[in-house]
């Protein structure tokens, strides 16, 4: 058995574990739960082992035949390289840690056999995305993920609100998932393989392999990030999807599934490097490429999302918000050419955005269910763990150096500030949206922990249990210090940089040595955002924004009416679709074609029926009749 | 003479008159058990056929032939006259008198069935026809007390006779011109013939008495009347048996005799397929009497088992027999469930199937399954026969364009056919408002019979290659009869047949 074929056995176990609890363990909920948070740790093990033993090597392929239809072979392989290797310890390790919250937060559920071996078939799934070497296999298991993420946002089923977001979630990330198989179509139509390793030797050795189809087999892969990682306009689902239960919430939104579409992105990031060209009927967008689109897109998303989180009084939908906006970030880095700072972002997010949902989690089950952020007030007292490890994530997301947030946000903000690839526009952007973070998360942290209380329930809430807490001190570790762990240069590896190392203190100030205008702007950013945040909410015990704002505040409590509009579109469109569809099958279909055929079939039934008439001579008649009928077929010509 | 040849035949007879004499001694409660007796006794004969396996010879000079071909169809016979005697003795409380006579009937109709597999002359084809025509004369009419059934018969006896008449005149016209009715004699000759007008009338009178036993347009008018009126399990084995016999004679016919001539009859047989098809679809549509839907159905199938006549190919003629095969385990099917549902409700029509799969589910399941074979729908035997049967003629369409759109026909045919045939089972399942819900009993020597059908259609459906290849060997053409063993030949003539 090679190195590379125990990543084999991380894909395996957490499936195994779904199988087992499915088949054996579903009326043993503690079982279950066991089983489940063991095949995760030890896949966390043996990637950790991996990660450590592969790391100098560039990328190891384990694959096994599956299908062979015509010229298009596909595999079951799977790649472990520095993009692969990362992911897997973030879907393994985060992962891991939610497994175990989430045994303390729903032990009480009496479905909890379900919950471990969705959780477990998710795991399951992601791992497939990151370690695929072939589009059919990613596509396969991004649509596991597509499937496991319905059952666990609606794993409350009997709630509706719950069943509509999980359908929300799948229809919407279906539309996405359309596109990116037309886009699997098209590449494999044009280049005559799925393979990545195939693909990037082509494109490499002849750039214009795509021909005039490069922009839009850019966009349409791109269409299932958009799905995936909640990208305008394909957004509206993931706000929704906190209907689930919150370490749901947590894997979901932090570290995994939106992280699938960047992810891809960046695995596929030489696709976008091909000559860029579009086809006759899109000329007007020659001069563009598909990068600048992504970037855009994932700029308007990140900016849209603050200012809906300013907003927003429910705390996991806060995040939520937030979520998306460090999406747009993480989409708009890999748009300005630079995907080894989203990557980055990526990781960072993932440890401080799952701490973040997890402490809100903790607050949740502390006041039995409450998410009014404006019915809390005071919970520093009361949950002093919770409180510290969600201001670390809150620090963190608002990058404030040293912690792991400033160095990622940074290096997006220095690749807008690039010369070459960036954008002034973006970088302005990016910096508003940076104030505009630190302004809603304190608000958030204002309101909710410190201020004066709110509400009677406050009074008794307590310290969420050491199963809940343990999880929150042990990612508040890494939120802190991943900016210092090498990651951007491990990452970096992945894209062919290469960059020399330096020691941890040279570290902590390299971004306002790589790029002083970036860091700079982007600390002056924060602390703009902290001062108002600090301004308006220190004391506030209601929101002074509607006042001072009026229709704007309420257009992004509204959430800019998106799900409204969508709404009356889809009601439109759809309406008239059916409409169509009716009218063409009722008069057409049913009434020309089946009771036309039906009716003249029925007709020449019953005249025939008319020689039958029972009468013997007729009969007799007939029956001679036929004989000379036959007689002069054959002898009368 | 060659006597031991005619043992199946000679069992089969010995069978019938036993039963009447046993009749004598047995109290009227149990004469219904001896239809069972009889039924276990052929299938101690069928079991005696295997051991004739790959025998061949012939019997009165030619005019009895003992080949691969006639002995396919005599186990094809018997077993339908097992099947039928059951459902007879099931039927047995609606046949007020004499049901020991029915049984020997049905089994002396058996006799000439198997007589007409061999026949090799035209006297012989003659002869064997008329055992079965005037046996089933009296069968149809059996139930005396019941209007429609005499009325059946009546219908039967005089359009029968007067397809004999043809039948018969077309037998002198073909010995007037040729001077033989021994079918291996006239394939010598018929090449001379093939021109002469009178030969052909002779064969076309021939043709049509057949066409009057297999009910194919322009003959089938009077199928609907017959099938409705018989007793059922007499309609049954004039559905199975009596179309088998016509076609196994039609088959020898062209095979052996007329093959110079009914080369030319291919636009013939290929009209009377199609139109035969299309009238049985068409008619079988607005019924909602069972037995005449299943009559106008038979007619229908008559029309696809010519496409395999009319193909004029091996492929074609084991189609013709593979067909055959599904067909009588699915009629046979069908009409045991509508004897069933029949002797315990008297209704005869589609609506008497309401809840049927709540009165019993096995006769529902069971006629679904003939329905949905009859319409062909994999996997059952239906389905396959019919692809072989339409395959042997789309195969023929390279040497002639037509056979395409004979192909086309049958298959618009089929179509239709889905129509009724599902009509039936919506009736059996979603019916609204069932009146009678009450449990229909089925005994356990019925319930074998519905076993054996329904495992009959799965089995020739799921793995046809054993039958196919049965079929295939039955219809490769005979060695060249040695026309040198001539004796003296004991023709009948035709005056001392009447």
């Amino acid at each position: 058995m090679k190195l590379e074929d125990y990543s084999w056995i991380v894909l395996l176990l957490p499936l195994a574990a779904a199988a087992i609890i499915t088949l054996f363990t579903q009326r043993h909920g503690k079982l279950s739960a066991q089983i489940s948070i063991a095949a995760v740790a030890t896949s966390f093990l043996l990637s950790l082992f991996l990660l450590i033993t592969l790391r100098e090597t560039s990328h190891a392929i384990s694959a096994i035949n599956w299908l062979a239809i015509g010229n298009l072979k596909v595999e079951i392989g799977l790649r472990l390289d520095h993009l692969s290797l990362l992911m897997l310890l973030i879907v393994t390790g985060v992962g891991g840690a939610i497994h175990v919250y989430s045994w303390g937060y729903m032990q009480a559920d009496r479905c909890v056999s379900r919950y471990f071996a969705s959780l477990s078939l998710f795991t399951f799934s992601m791992l497939g995305i990151v370690l695929a070497n072939n589009f059919v296999m990613m596509f396969i298991f991004w649509e596991l993920v597509g499937v496991s993420s319905y059952l666990l946002i609606g794993f409350w089923y009997e709630k509706a609100s719950a069943a509509d977001a999980a359908k929300k979630a799948f229809i919407t990330n279906r539309l996405g998932d359309f596109g990116f198989l037309l886009g699997i179509i098209l590449i494999w139509a044009t280049l005559g393989s799925v393979e990545f390793d195939a693909l990037k030797t082509t494109l490499a050795a002849h750039p214009a392999a795509l021909g005039s189809m490069a922009g839009v087999a850019g966009l349409l892969i791109f269409c299932g990030a958009m799905g995936k990682s909640a990208q305008f306009p394909l957004h509206v689902w993931l706000p929704d999807a906190m209907e689930g239960p919150t370490p749901v919430s947590a894997l979901i939104h932090a570290a995994t599934m939106v992280a699938a579409g960047v992810y891809m992105l960046c695995r596929v990031f030489f696709l976008y490097e091909a000559a860029p060209a579009w086809p006759e009927c899109l000329a007007f967008l020659n001069g563009i490429t598909a990068l600048n689109i992504i970037s855009w897109i994932g700029g308007f998303t990140a900016l849209l999302a603050a200012l809906i989180a300013v907003q927003q009084n429910d705390i996991k939908r806060i995040l939520a918000y937030s979520t998306l906006s460090q999406l747009g970030y993480m989409v708009m880095a890999v748009g300005l050419a630079a995907p080894g700072a989203g990557m980055f972002h990526l990781t960072t997010h993932a440890f401080f955005k799952a701490l973040l949902f997890l402490g809100a989690g903790s607050v949740i089950h502390a006041l039995h269910h409450e998410q009014d952020i404006w019915k809390m007030g005071g919970l520093k007292k009361k949950m002093p763990v919770t409180f510290w490890t969600f201001l670390v994530g809150t620090l963190a997301l608002c990058g404030v150096p040293p912690f792991s947030g400033f160095y990622s946000k940074d290096a997006i903000l220095a690749a807008a500030a690039d010369p070459v690839h960036g954008n002034v526009g973006l970088f302005i952007l990016a910096v508003l949206v940076a104030a505009l973070t630190t302004f809603y998360m304190f608000r958030l942290i204002f309101v909710a922990f410190l201020g004066p209380v709110k509400d009677q329930a406050v009074d008794q809430a307590l310290e969420s249990p050491g199963i809940m807490v343990w999880p929150l001190r042990l990612l508040a570790v890494p939120s802190v210090l991943a900016g210092f762990w090498g990651l951007e240069l491990f990452i970096g590896g992945a894209f062919g940089e290469t960059a020399h190392a330096l020691s941890w203190h040279e570290k902590i100030f390299a971004p306002l040595n790589h790029s002083p205008l970036a860091a700079l702007f982007g600390l002056f950013a924060t602390m703009v955002g902290l001062g108002a945040a600090w301004q308006l909410y220190a004391k506030a015990v209601q929101d002074p924004l509607p006042e001072k704002l009026g229709l704007l505040s309420r257009a992004m409590r509204n959430r800019f009416y998106f799900d409204e509009i969508y709404r009356v579109l889809i009601a439109i469109t759809h309406e008239l679709l059916s409409r169509l569809a009716n009218w063409f099958d009722r008069w057409i279909v049913a009434g020309l074609m089946v009771r036309g055929t039906h009716g003249t079939t029925e007709l020449f039934g019953r005249a025939l029926r008319l020689a039958q008439t029972g009468n013997l001579q007729t009969y007799a008649f007939l029956f001679a009749a036929g004989v000379v009928l036959v007689l002069w077929f054959v002898l009368g010509h | 003479m060659n006597a031991a040849l005619m043992i199946l035949e000679i069992a089969v007879l010995v069978l019938g008159i036993a039963l009447l004499l046993l009749d004598l001694w047995t109290p009227p409660a149990r004469k219904r058990l001896l239809g069972y007796g009889a039924a276990v006794a052929l299938v101690v004969v069928l079991a005696y056929s295997f051991k004739l396996t790959g025998e061949t010879g012939f019997a009165f000079g030619q005019a009895y032939a003992f080949d691969g071909l006639a002995l396919f169809f005599k186990r094809f016979f018997l077993l339908a006259a097992i099947l039928v005697l059951v459902m007879a003795a099931e039927f047995s409380d609606r046949i007020a008198s004499g049901i020991s006579e029915f049984y020997s009937l049905i089994l002396f109709a058996l006799a000439g069935m198997m007589f007409a597999a061999s026949a090799n002359s035209f006297p012989m084809l003659f002869v064997s026809l008329e055992l079965i025509t005037v046996t089933f004369y009296v069968l149809t009419s059996f139930q005396r007390n019941r209007l429609a059934s005499l009325e059946a018969g009546v219908k039967y006896l005089i359009l029968g006779a007067l397809s004999s008449a043809f039948l018969v005149y077309g037998i002198a016209l073909v010995y007037g011109a040729s001077g033989t009715m021994d079918f291996a004699e006239l394939a010598g000759k018929s090449a001379a013939l093939k021109d002469q007008p009178l030969f052909l009338l002779g064969l076309l009178l021939v043709l049509a008495g057949l066409g009057f036993k297999i009910a194919a347009f322009p003959f089938q008018i009077w199928a609907p009347d017959v099938y409705q009126g018989s007793p059922a399990p007499a309609t049954a084995f004039l559905a199975v048996g009596s179309k088998a016999a016509g076609f196994v004679l039609l088959l020898r016919l062209f095979n052996t005799v007329g093959l110079d001539v009914t080369w030319h009859w291919e636009k013939l047989l290929m009209v009377m397929a199609a139109v035969t098809i299309l009238y049985g679809n068409l008619c079988a549509i607005p019924q909602r009497n069972l037995k005449r839907l299943l009559g106008y159905s038979s007619i229908a199938h008559a029309g696809y088992l010519l496409l395999g006549v009319a193909a004029m190919s091996p492929a074609g003629s084991t189609a013709v027999l593979y067909y055959l095969a599904g067909y009588l385990f699915t009629v046979l099917a069908a009409f045991s469930v509508l004897a069933i549902i029949i002797r315990k409700t008297d209704i005869e029509d589609v609506s008497g199937l309401a809840g049927l799969n709540q009165r019993s589910p096995l006769l529902a399941a069971t006629l679904t399954l003939a329905m949905v074979s009859l319409a062909g729908v994999p996997p059952l035997a239906g389905f396959f026969g019919k692809f072989l049967l339409l395959k042997s003629v789309v195969e023929q369409g390279g040497s002639y364009y037509a056979y395409y759109w004979l192909a086309a026909v049958a298959l618009a045919g089929v179509v239709i056919s889905f129509w009724y045939y599902f009509g039936v089972i919506r009736a059996i399942y979603w019916s609204k408002d069932p009146a009678d819900l009450s449990p229909i009993e089925v005994s356990l020597p019925a319930r074998i019979c519905l076993y054996a059908c329904i495992a009959g259609m799965l089995f020739l459906g799921l793995f046809p290659n054993r039958l196919v290849e049965n079929a295939r060997a039955a219809v490769l053409p005979p060695p060249p009869a040695k026309i040198a063993e001539k004796t003296a030949v004991a023709v009948a003539s035709p005056a001392s047949i009447k």
